[in-house]
């Protein structure tokens, strides 16, 4: 009981002393990443670049506003334009959240799947070391569906996690195998785990959706078509950084029930050091996809499917200010398998600059 | 670096001055009934893990401007990590609507003017700022 006593003064002396805390600000927040490539060849393809330089696939501008309408309610939009996308603007996140408890959050309209651990945080180049997340794990072509989440976060002494469940849907165009087409996938639906202590961290996540694509209703073989089959993927990760040294190892797999698309799994390994204002890091990626057995498997062969791929990542953070950060990177990416044939390998420098602001 | 600052702050509960370097206190207003905060307690609230105070009220952290030299010695022996670090870890936080770093609130005396006129507001100064109107819950 004795607690309350001081309720009636702090809510006063906050309203008048304090009015640059009150809710009502509208928040501005941006980031903008701008990076040029060169390969030494074409052989491999690498992030979108050639041997020709590249100052385009890079580049990413968000803009990000949040106002918080009233003690329990909270609207967040990002737009984010892509020169990999010919900088055509989308909005990443768009959502109202309901704070049920301080740890209880609801959230309901566009939202990041929260496949990998860096998905949340995806396009700002900032908040890592790498130019861009490593391609052989970050593969999938879609970032946002349009649904519902629900995060509880819980701490007891120095372990922090949370659980996230969410449901939604997904509609829109996407590229396979070069191939732009309508997508609906529908019972999108996963859950992530977090757990934080000390130094260590880790992450667990499971998703699932139900794939269809109406254009590949005139694919002969039924079992190539997208019609509802349920895709599944399952990631865990472990981090470590003790603020001089750092490291991130994660693992994903793929399955489908589509024979159109093959299952593979995927995994990283990564280590960095600061130095001061420098950042040297490691990365070690690999991709491997799997036929499927018996005749669909042979099918999936002779119709050139099945990518096998390896990177090798150097790189270099300098934040040389505040905000900034300069980047340098060599990576070595070999394509063992390309379209169910052999492939070759290449060297991709890149150098990218990413502010948040 | 840290075990200086540690026998620095020994030395100066030894002499009972703070004059010989700078000691830094976690603030409180004299208003709030909580008493002190341990380290973790105190990281918590500023990097937006905790939301209150051990009695249940609200805690809201204030920064000091960017250029202060508190806020750096703040930064690196309570919250462990560097400018840089606490930028990308905020922008992580700022880009998923998850959560916003603690406001700048320019100086010793304007963080101390905020602190003494709001019970919800934790903030932290040089030690030879700390006067009756604020209450020390941490010192390093």
């Amino acid at each position: 009981m004795k607690r309350k006593t001081h309720w009636g003064y702090p809510l006063l002396a906050s309203i008048i002393a304090a009015p640059a805390m009150a809710s009502g600000d509208l928040q501005i927040n941006g980031f903008l990443s701008v990076g040029a490539t060169m390969a030494d060849s074409n052989d491999a393809s690498i992030a979108g670049a050639d041997n020709q330089g590249g100052f385009k696939n890079d580049n990413v501008l968000g803009l990000q506003l949040q106002k918080q309408v009233n003690d329990s309610t909270t609207v967040t939009g990002q737009l984010v334009s892509r020169g990999s996308d010919d900088y055509k603007t989308e909005a990443a996140w768009a959502f109202v959240t309901y704070a049920a408890t301080d740890d209880l959050d609801l959230r309901m309209g566009r939202l990041r799947i929260p496949f990998f651990y860096y998905s949340d945080f995806l396009e700002v180049g900032y908040a890592y070391n790498w130019v861009r997340p490593p391609e052989e794990v970050y593969r999938i072509g879609f970032s946002s569906i349009d649904g519902i989440d629900v995060t509880q976060r819980f701490s007891s002494g120095n372990f922090d996690g949370s659980v996230q469940f969410y449901y939604g849907r997904f509609q829109g165009d996407l590229t396979i195998n070069g191939t732009t087409l309508a997508a609906d996938f529908r019972n999108f639906t996963g859950l992530t785990l977090t757990g934080e202590t000390g130094n260590f961290g880790s992450r667990l996540s499971y998703h699932q959706a139900e794939l269809i694509i109406p254009a590949s209703a005139v694919d002969p073989v039924e079992d190539f078509r997208y019609s509802g089959q349920t895709s599944t993927f399952l990631e865990a990760a472990l981090t470590y950084d003790d603020g001089d040294n750092s490291a991130i190892a994660e693992w994903t797999q793929l399955e489908h029930g589509t024979s159109a698309l093959l299952d593979d799994s995927a995994w990283l390994i990564s280590a960095a050091r600061r130095l001061d204002e420098v950042t040297i890091h490691a990365t070690y990626s690999t991709q491997v996809d799997k036929y499927d057995s018996g005749i669909n498997g042979d099918m999936q062969k002779a119709r050139g499917l099945g990518t096998e791929e390896t990177s090798i990542t150097l790189g270099m953070r300098w934040d040389y200010d505040s905000s900034t950060a300069l980047k340098f990177e060599v990576q070595h990416n070999d394509e063992e398998m390309v379209q169910g044939a052999d492939g070759d390998s290449a060297m991709l420098y890149s150098v990218a600059v990413d502010v948040i602001f | 670096m840290k075990s200086f600052k540690h026998s620095c702050s020994a030395l100066i509960i030894a002499l009972a001055s703070s004059a010989a370097c700078a000691d830094i206190s976690v603030i409180i207003s004299a208003n709030n009934p909580n008493s002190s905060l341990d380290q973790t307690a105190v990281s918590k609230i500023f990097l937006g893990k905790a939301k209150r105070f051990p009695d249940g009220s609200q805690a809201v952290p204030v920064d000091q401007d960017e250029e202060s030299a508190t806020r750096e010695a703040f930064n690196t022996n309570v919250l462990g990590k560097s400018d840089s670090q606490l930028k990308s870890y905020w922008s992580r936080l700022i880009f998923t609507g998850k959560g916003t770093p603690p406001k700048q609130s320019g100086d010793d005396a304007s963080v101390k003017e905020l602190v003494a006129k709001n019970p919800n507001i934790i903030g932290y100064i040089d030690s030879s700022a700390v006067d009756a109107s604020v209450k020390v819950v941490h010192t390093f």
